[in-house]
């Protein structure tokens, strides 16, 4: 019932969503013209089918991390896990453990990893950011130390389907990637949990005195999103054939930076799993772009900074205008 | 009645200068039994580290932390954040490395206040960003970390080896060879930010704004200028930070503080600085800047291997912080 009362607020902010996912997808496509006027191999389909598989990984994180994001936290300790579960499963496979239990192991490990960045959260109470960057030196020194700094290798059928194996001759990551995808946006706009998300990053104390077990549900979206970095770790694995403790390093700014872009505000509250897709395409589009472009790596990284900043200062300057 | 906790204004001399360095609160008495059980720890295990060579080391060693560490607080008392700090140092050690390998003619003092202006310059961009605009500040750090670092490897096809004396002198020599003169520039910072913070309208003002901001606003303080200031303040001190730094290292390179930023964290917030500003003094945090060195310095003594050395630090900060939530948790912690 109270879905279709909508208070001219709640249509504002909704038409205010509408017009930058509008305003993002004009800026992706003036991207791919761009690019595809200024290299002539950025519009191959071996380019788009292979951007699209590297930014399967990374997209399955940011959806689920999205939703840590609307809850009013935030999780840097996904490019660590990522490293850790990467080396993790290599080490398994050498030691010729099934493909199959190798995927089930490390997807328990990232949810201890979620279990463990949940309890620091929500029990003992600790700042979100500050602990997951503490844990993200943890699981990325721990990555170091299992595998001594070398990468090793991570072969054996099964892994390797998932990040290269075909389906209908479509990359079965993509597939992955879409069900994930669209399994969040059926959550947070669909389901009574994902309500409960968007109330948790309104007013917390208000979503608490209506009895909603906050703790729980911020628990959960750590969890989830420790799941996710996991799965993203194995799939980079079997994409790159290796284990590297090297592995998602800095990604975590790339994938914060596609959730903001695509409209989510860090202290919670607000956003759309929609706006991330568009956001990660954006950011991965602008990658294989610079790159295809021969641009160098620390111009990429400016970019990205440039980026980051220059948007979230846009959304703030509307929604400032929007409140007045 | 009999317990009233009134100032008299009889206080002791001592108490009085204690008071400078305590301007709110933070467990001072427990990090100094923590420290006093990791020196009986690390005595016990190897022999080298009750010496004074040893000692030298460790003080010397921490000095760039402490540096950094210094400016951090002040951004972090006015509630915000600042993690483009390792980046801000590489930066600029590195611009000063390459004026001194192509404009050698400059004299090393002007290089020096070259230095400090960089850093200031780079600290004003992330203030304007943050007061000005009103992004949250670790989105606004974390987006001029990359910058920054980014902008650092231009020169990184260079070989900037620093070819000046007085450069290298800076944070290697020691006065009658045991006290380093770093120790000396970190206990004159941290005293003069004690008393800024204690005695002037900026201090006042900065703990105000972190306990309250929008109280702050009301009460008529300009918030804008004084984080403005804080993060200009925090530029300052990575200007300096990689002065010592590249001395010390005898080169810039562009990955140079790459990382810090996170020991910095471990140490302010061991030091009892809170997160949502308002809290933290400087007695604290030169407390945690000797811990941590401590520590740092005791791994290498034990051996610990370099990887799990890195896991070690991740844990003391989510430790440090686990200790800071626990302490300041509300009665009743609903959500």
């Amino acid at each position: 019932m109270a879905e279709n009362q909508e208070t001219p607020v709640r249509k504002k902010e909704k038409k205010f969503f509408l017009s930058n996912t509008i305003t993002l997808f004009i800026v992706l496509i003036v991207m791919l013209v761009f690019f595809s006027l200024t290299s002539e191999s950025f519009l191959s389909t071996y380019n788009l089918v292979s951007m699209l598989s590297n930014l399967s990984f990374y997209g399955i994180v940011a959806a689920v991390l999205t939703m840590v994001l609307i809850s009013g936290e935030i999780d840097f300790s996904i490019g660590g896990n990522i490293g850790l579960t990467s080396i993790i499963a290599a080490i398994l496979i050498e030691s010729g453990v099934n493909g199959w239990l190798v995927i089930l192991l490390c997807l328990l490990l990232g949810a201890a990893i979620g279990i463990f960045n949940g309890f620091l959260v929500t029990v003992i109470g600790v700042n979100s950011i500050i602990a997951t960057v503490g844990t993200m030196s943890v699981w990325r020194g721990l990555a170091y130390t299992f595998s001594d700094g070398q990468s090793i290798m991570a072969m054996t059928p099964v892994i390797d389907f998932l990040g290269r194996g075909k389906v209908l001759n479509i990359p079965f990551p993509i597939i992955l990637f879409i069900i994930i995808f669209a399994v969040c946006y059926v959550v947070m706009n669909h389901s009574k949990w994902g309500r409960k998300i968007y109330a948790i990053g309104v007013n917390p104390m208000a979503s608490f005195l209506s009895g909603i077990n906050v703790k729980q549900v911020k628990f959960l979206t750590f969890l989830f999103s420790g799941i996710a970095a996991a799965l993203g770790g194995l799939i980079l694995a079997s994409l790159s054939g290796v284990g590297m403790p090297q592995h998602g390093e800095g990604l975590e700014l790339t994938i914060i930076s596609a959730i903001l872009l695509g409209g989510t505000a860090l202290g919670g509250g607000r956003g759309q799993i929609l706006g991330t897709l568009v956001g990660v395409l954006i950011i991965s589009v602008l990658y294989n772009g610079l790159t295809m472009l021969n641009v160098y790596y620390y111009y990429v990284q400016i970019a990205q900074g440039v980026v980051l900043v220059a948007v979230v200062a846009t959304y703030e300057v509307r929604q400032k205008r929007l409140q007045e | 009645m009999a317990n009233l906790n009134v100032k008299t204004g009889e206080e002791k001399w001592y108490k009085k200068a204690i008071g400078i360095f305590t301007r709110s609160k933070t467990p001072i008495a427990s990090l100094i039994i923590l420290y006093i059980a990791m020196v009986v720890i690390f005595a016990s295990f190897s022999p080298y580290y009750l010496t004074i060579g040893n000692f030298r080391s460790i003080f010397n060693n921490f000095a760039v932390l402490g540096i950094l560490s210094a400016g951090i607080t002040i951004v972090m008392i006015g509630g915000g954040f600042d993690l483009s700090i390792g980046s801000t140092m590489g930066l600029t050690g590195i611009l000063c490395a390459v004026i001194m390998l192509k404009f050698s003619f400059i004299p090393v003092g002007i290089v020096m206040v070259i230095a400090v202006i960089i850093g200031c310059f780079l600290g004003l961009i992330n203030g304007l960003i943050i007061a000005k605009i009103g992004i949250n500040p670790i989105i606004t750090t974390l987006g001029t970390l990359a910058i920054f670092r980014g902008i650092a490897f231009f020169w990184a096809d260079l070989n900037v080896r620093i070819y000046s004396d007085f450069w290298d002198s800076i944070g290697r020599s020691f006065i009658g060879g045991i006290i380093p003169y770093t120790t000396v520039y970190i206990l004159v910072i941290f005293i003069i930010l004690a008393l800024v913070l204690k005695f002037t309208k900026f201090g006042r003002n900065l703990y105000t704004i972190g306990g309250n901001e929008y109280l702050a606003k009301l009460a008529g303080i300009k918030v804008e200028r004084i984080k403005i200031a804080s993060y200009v303040i925090s530029g300052l001190f990575c200007g300096l930070a990689a002065i010592v730094l590249t001395s010390q290292l005898g080169s810039g390179r562009p990955e140079y503080g790459s990382g810090k930023e996170l020991e910095v964290l471990t140490v302010v917030v061991l030091g009892g600085v809170t997160v949502g500003g308002g809290k933290g003094n400087y007695l604290g945090t030169f407390i945690a800047l000797i811990i941590i060195g401590s520590i740092a310095n005791g791994l290498v003594l034990l051996d610990v291997p370099v990887f799990l050395r890195m896991v070690i630090k991740g844990g003391l900060l989510v430790l440090a912080i686990s200790i800071d939530a626990l302490r300041n948790r509300r009665r009743l912690q609903l959500y």
